[in-house]
């Protein structure tokens, strides 16, 4: 019963994702317009772009700045967060500035960067840095400020000096939270990295989706577009995996039981 | 680093009397080491004229704790009893040094108290464990803060989780236990660091009748062995003289100490016997008597 059940729930992302390229393959054929390829032949365009060297070195390119993008959001953000979670004085100096970039798209800001950074790599990765940093800041903060006091006075009376709590108790309790951040701000990472290759149209996959739509290429439209969201939800899935292993003691009883099994 | 106490030059010459009126007393027996010097080496905790005043919002402040003075000598379990709002917990958090005192000064072993330090172990309501950390990971935590090596540090604490009644749950997370259960891991957490005192702040408040009695009764076994001294906040007045040597009553709005009732009941005590005892019974009813004309008190005012 249970296992059926599992096996259904595991296949379920896989079923929409046959049912979604079986809507498009009728909506294609009933269409019947050039500037709309059946999935069946935007699925069989992908390998062909993944199997030309320059487009993949492309793809690569995007990878490379996305990742040095996120990695460095994450590895000031978090501290920069838990750091304002904990500290009055510390939110209430980054609270306003924060309160004023959050609302604005990050890649309204990349015209502006791209005149004091050029369209290169810089301008890009610093885009992508923008846009994980602040959901990942706001989780951060929300964990940290959720930190429960008496947990905080336990370390304290073991001898724990302030910034071994913040390390050992206030980094680890603020976790789950913490990690909801950078999922969120891997989906963003892909988003502008996308953005801004779209804008700073030089390299990436972004440039090459443009590309191939101003030459109407638009079998390699699509199957960038199948590229880009399988990429976004092979990295989400990865993380999420990541995720449960190190706060599986969050998660509720069952799950934890069934992870040890 | 917080957590260390500062030596002073001896301790003041005033001595914990505020408020006292002793009722029915056990002779202060001091055996043999003879006159103040004897009372001085056994006096483990010092609280003097201290009080605590917190800034609230619109200018106003709130004493929560008026000129209080108290000693608790070495291996003694003294708990402090009163309504909710009369500060004892705050009390304990100064002893504690996670709240500092608005006046006077809290002492332990002589020095004054600034800050947290493993000398003095923290019990709370909350329990307070680390949710990331398995039961014994858990209890291992301090001794491993105290540079205890791994292998020497999981026996210790084996044998402390076996202690609590909780063998077979050491690779449990906290979130897999009851209350009762997680508050036994608690304890077991701060005893494995061996503070000099207990400090317990309403520990079984937050369990069910049942499960309280159950930890009430394993606390006095284990306290039993090794006789640390135990500073016990609580609201229950059976609980207070189930436990303790010594009850510290207090009044609230501000916290003050109202009377200090030495408990003359012989130990180990058995509950099943004491609660038929008459004297058991009449410490109960009197400092519930107390308890009440206190609250008159402060209605009147």
């Amino acid at each position: 019963m249970t296992s059926a059940r599992n096996i259904v729930s595991k296949l379920s992302p896989l079923l929409a994702c046959l049912g979604l390229l079986a809507l498009w393959q009728v909506a294609a054929l009933w269409l019947d317009t050039e500037s709309f390829p059946t999935a069946w032949h935007a699925l069989q365009t992908v390998p062909q772009v993944l199997g030309d060297p320059e487009q993949l070195l492309n793809i690569l390119d995007s990878i490379r700045r996305m990742v040095i993008g996120f990695s460095l959001a994450v590895l000031i953000a978090i501290p920069l967060g838990l750091a304002m979670g904990r500290s009055a004085r510390v939110s209430a100096f980054f609270n306003p500035l924060l309160m004023m970039i959050y609302p604005v798209p990050k890649a309204a800001l990349m015209p502006v960067i791209m005149l004091w950074l050029g369209v290169g790599d810089a301008s890009k990765t610093l885009v992508i840095f923008l846009g994980v940093s602040l959901p990942v800041i706001y989780h951060s903060f929300q964990g940290a400020k959720a930190v429960e006091e008496k947990m905080l006075w336990s370390g304290a009376a073991m001898g724990l000096s302030g910034l071994q709590r913040m390390i050992r108790i206030v980094l680890p309790a603020a976790l789950p939270e913490i990690l909801t951040g950078c999922r969120t701000g891997l989906v963003l990472a892909l988003i502008t990295m996308v953005t801004s290759e779209m804008i700073a149209r030089q390299s990436g996959a972004g440039n090459i989706l443009f590309n191939a739509m101003d030459m109407a290429q638009y079998d390699t439209v699509f199957a960038m577009i199948i590229i880009i969201g399988a990429l976004g939800i092979v990295l989400d899935a990865a993380f999420d995996k990541l995720r449960w292993r190190l706060v599986k003691w969050a998660e509720p009883h069952q799950e934890i039981l069934l992870g040890a099994s | 680093m917080r957590g260390k106490v500062r030596k002073l030059s001896p301790p003041s010459e005033r001595q914990a009397t505020g408020g006292r009126m002793q009722v029915p007393l056990r002779p202060e027996i001091d055996t043999g080491t003879g006159a103040t010097s004897g009372e001085r080496a056994r006096a483990m905790i010092e609280i003097a004229s201290v009080s605590k005043r917190f800034e609230t919002s619109g200018r106003k402040s709130h004493l929560a704790l008026s000129d209080i003075n108290l000693t608790v000598n070495d291996g003694a379990f003294v708990s402090i009893l009163g309504p909710s709002g009369c500060g004892k917990s705050t009390l304990l958090y100064i002893v504690g040094g996670f709240v500092a005192p608005s006046e006077g000064v809290a002492r332990m072993k002589g020095a004054a108290i600034t800050g947290p330090g493993p000398d003095r172990g923290p019990v709370f309501q909350e329990f307070a464990l680390f949710p990331w950390k398995t039961v014994l990971g858990n209890v291992m935590y301090g001794l491993r803060q105290q540079g205890v090596k791994r292998t020497e540090a999981e026996a210790q604490s084996l044998r402390l989780i076996e202690m609590v009644g909780l063998k077979g749950f050491e690779h449990f997370y906290p979130k897999e236990l009851s209350g009762g259960m997680k508050q036994r891991v608690a304890i077991a957490r701060t005893l494995a660091y061996r503070p000099s005192v207990l400090l317990m702040d309403e520990p079984f408040g937050a369990l069910d009748a049942h499960t309280r009695t159950r930890l009430q009764n394993d606390l006095l076994n284990i306290w039993e062995r090794d006789r640390k001294t135990v500073l016990f906040v609580t609201h229950s007045v059976e609980e207070a003289v189930f436990l303790s040597d010594k009850v510290v009553v207090m009044t609230r709005a501000p916290g003050r100490i109202k009377q200090i009732v030495d408990i003359d009941l012989p130990r180990p005590r058995i509950r099943a016997e004491l609660l038929l005892d008459s004297h058991y019974q009449k410490y109960v009813v009197d400092i519930e008597r107390m308890i009440d004309d206190g609250r008159d008190d402060a209605e009147h005012s």
